[in-house]
């Protein structure tokens, strides 16, 4: 409704469709910038390479290991047994029966291929997107989490609970996440994994820590989101619940958690498409994922204008699907 | 059922001090109906309140069905468990269906069974006349339909005394009637009732005693009809005179 009374009269006017055309114009301007631009460097655009860095066909060779004559090939449904017979003895090789080379009766020499077939194989920029994917979805279940209990201790009458809670809030906000994950993984990380040494245990890799700063980062921000939706709700709603003979945690399990998780849903949705974004951080402390992998990427093919502005896209498709996603939840929450 | 000995009640804030309930003292019988009238700022709802604990005492005794609510060793959650309140403003679950709003203590509280708690709560919906909204949000129904939907809630836990604070207070004038004859069937069928409210005609009809409050203070206690045409006290006569 909103949309109609400021367009009114311009929606269907020609004056309306000559802001469209301007608007393809100042894009497309951007894009021909940029490439010739990049004529004057004498760039060379190589999008065909691109791909292989999502996925690529691995070569796999079944060798002979001496020289000889194929003296038989038996097949039994999918697999063959080849055998070689050379002058010290006979070799046997199994191999895939459709990846066969030699025939019997073949003169082989040391080196040659008996099978070869080739395999799909995960490229660095696919592992890079998922392993983003992957932290980012363990430190959003981790950071609803610390939010949920951090909002409610905020709010709780316990100064035990409470000033915790503001001191974690409070540290968290007023200081940069590169530092933070500095924290976690040089100064935590260091005295986590001593001890771990000393007791003989196993260590933790950069990754978790990785994934503690993000989700105690992105913890603080939920929530002060949670205090200010349960803070929301109206008193009479406690009070009804209270009134039933319902304790505190039933009251915020059944009654207000659900109408305060409803309210705080959009900025909540802002909040963890900040977190994909930041995750890009990881890299400092050798996590692989998508910044990191593209950046290794560079180094190997130089085609960087490619590749970064690919590495955008992909971040462009975590961070829209999330906030498809949460925009369908709103929507079916509303009409419930 | 309710005994009330002496309680007094201060709301502190920085500068100020609202004396709220001095020293009231009142008693109700099981199945009986007490109407709590008087001005506002009377004191009335904080008394209502403090009956289930929803504002506390500063001093006194109160004793529901044999317990002491002020004991700090009583579950006062059980004690809730046993009074049902409904309040002005309705305050249903908006993100619960009519039925659902219904159902959700018995389940919660009192671990009765969904399919138990579903035919209650049917059951209970028919009584208040609201049967066919069972499925709906609350933002859909009407003040009146709201409120008797807020009665079957707090029915559905089965208590021994009902509490009314102002249930119509907030209705529109032509949806007061509906509500009132809810509770007038429930007076009927004998259960234990303390309403305050402003409907002088519901108190003279329906109330067995009627308790008159003023500046936090019990004023008068007495029949309908003893407080309707024979006030004693000065006040009640002020206030008669003021609303009739």
């Amino acid at each position: 409704m909103g949309s109609s009374l400021t367009h009114k009269g311009l929606k269907h006017d020609n004056i309306y469709y000559f802001w469209v055309v301007v608007f393809f114009i100042i894009m497309t301007g951007i894009v021909l910038a940029i490439y010739f631009s990049a004529l004057q460097i004498d760039y060379t655009w190589r999008w065909y390479r691109i791909p292989r860095y999502f996925a690529y066909q691995e070569q796999i060779e079944t060798k002979s290991e001496i020289d000889g004559e194929v003296q038989s090939i038996s097949k039994k449904g999918k697999d063959a047994v080849v055998l070689v017979k050379g002058l010290e003895g006979t070799e046997s090789y199994a191999v895939r029966a459709s990846a066969l080379r030699v025939e019997e009766g073949d003169q082989i020499y040391y080196g040659d291929p008996l099978a070869s077939y080739k395999k799909w194989r995960v490229g660095i920029l696919l592992e890079g997107l998922w392993l983003t994917l992957k932290v980012s979805v363990i430190a959003i279940i981790f950071g609803i989490a610390i939010g949920l209990f951090a909002g409610l201790a905020r709010i709780s009458s316990n100064p035990a609970l409470k000033w915790s809670a503001i001191t974690y809030i409070e540290m968290i906000r007023g200081s940069p996440l590169l530092v933070q994950i500095f924290i976690w993984y040089f100064v935590l990380g260091t005295l986590f994994n001593n001890i771990l040494a000393n007791h003989g245990i196993s260590q933790i890799s950069a990754l978790w820590f990785g994934v503690a700063a993000l989700a105690s980062f992105t913890g603080a921000y939920v929530a002060e989101m949670v205090r200010a939706g349960i803070q929301s709700i109206h008193r009479g709603q406690t009070e009804a619940a209270r009134s039933l003979g319902m304790t505190y945690v039933k009251s915020m399990r059944h009654v207000i958690l659900p109408q305060a998780l409803r309210r705080i849903l959009p900025p909540l949705a802002g909040q963890f498409i900040s977190l994909i974004k930041d995750s890009s951080l990881l890299g400092i402390i050798a996590v692989r994922e998508l910044t990191k992998a593209t950046r290794e990427v560079v180094t190997t093919s130089l085609q960087p204008f490619e590749l970064w502005f690919v590495c955008a896209l992909l971040y462009l498709v975590l961070t829209f699907s999330l906030s498809m996603l949460l925009q369908y939840l709103e929507r079916r929450q509303l009409v419930v | 059922m309710i005994d009330v000995k002496n309680i007094s009640k201060t709301f502190k804030s920085h500068s100020t001090e609202v004396k709220a309930l001095v020293n009231v003292t009142a008693k109700v019988d099981k199945g009986e109906v007490v109407v709590v009238l008087g001005p506002s700022g009377s004191g009335k709802s904080t008394f209502i309140r403090c009956l289930n604990y929803l504002n506390v005492a500063d001093e006194g005794s109160i004793v529901i069905d044999g317990i002491d609510i002020l004991d700090p060793k009583t579950d006062i959650n059980k004690v809730r468990a046993e009074v049902g309140m409904v309040f002005q403003s309705f305050n249903l679950f908006p993100h619960k269906t009519v039925l659902e709003n219904v159902i959700l203590a018995p389940i919660v509280v009192r671990k009765k069974s969904k399919e138990e708690a579903k035919k209650k709560g049917m059951e209970l919906l028919e009584k208040v006349g609201i049967l066919d909204k069972a499925d709906v949000y609350p933002d859909q129904l009407s003040g009146g339909q709201q409120q008797r939907v807020a009665i079957a809630r707090a029915l559905a836990m089965e208590p021994k005394v009902m509490l009314f604070d102002e249930p119509t207070s907030a209705l529109d004038p032509e949806m007061v009637g509906e509500v009132l004859d809810v509770m007038k069937n429930l007076a009927r069928e004998g259960m234990t009732m303390v309403v305050v409210s402003h409907e002088m005609g519901f108190a003279r009809e329906v109330a067995d005693r009627v308790i008159f409050m003023d500046d936090g203070a019990v004023v008068e206690v007495g029949t309908p009809e003893h407080f309707f045409t024979n006030p004693t006290h000065e006040r009640t006569k002020l206030f008669l005179s003021q609303i009739l």
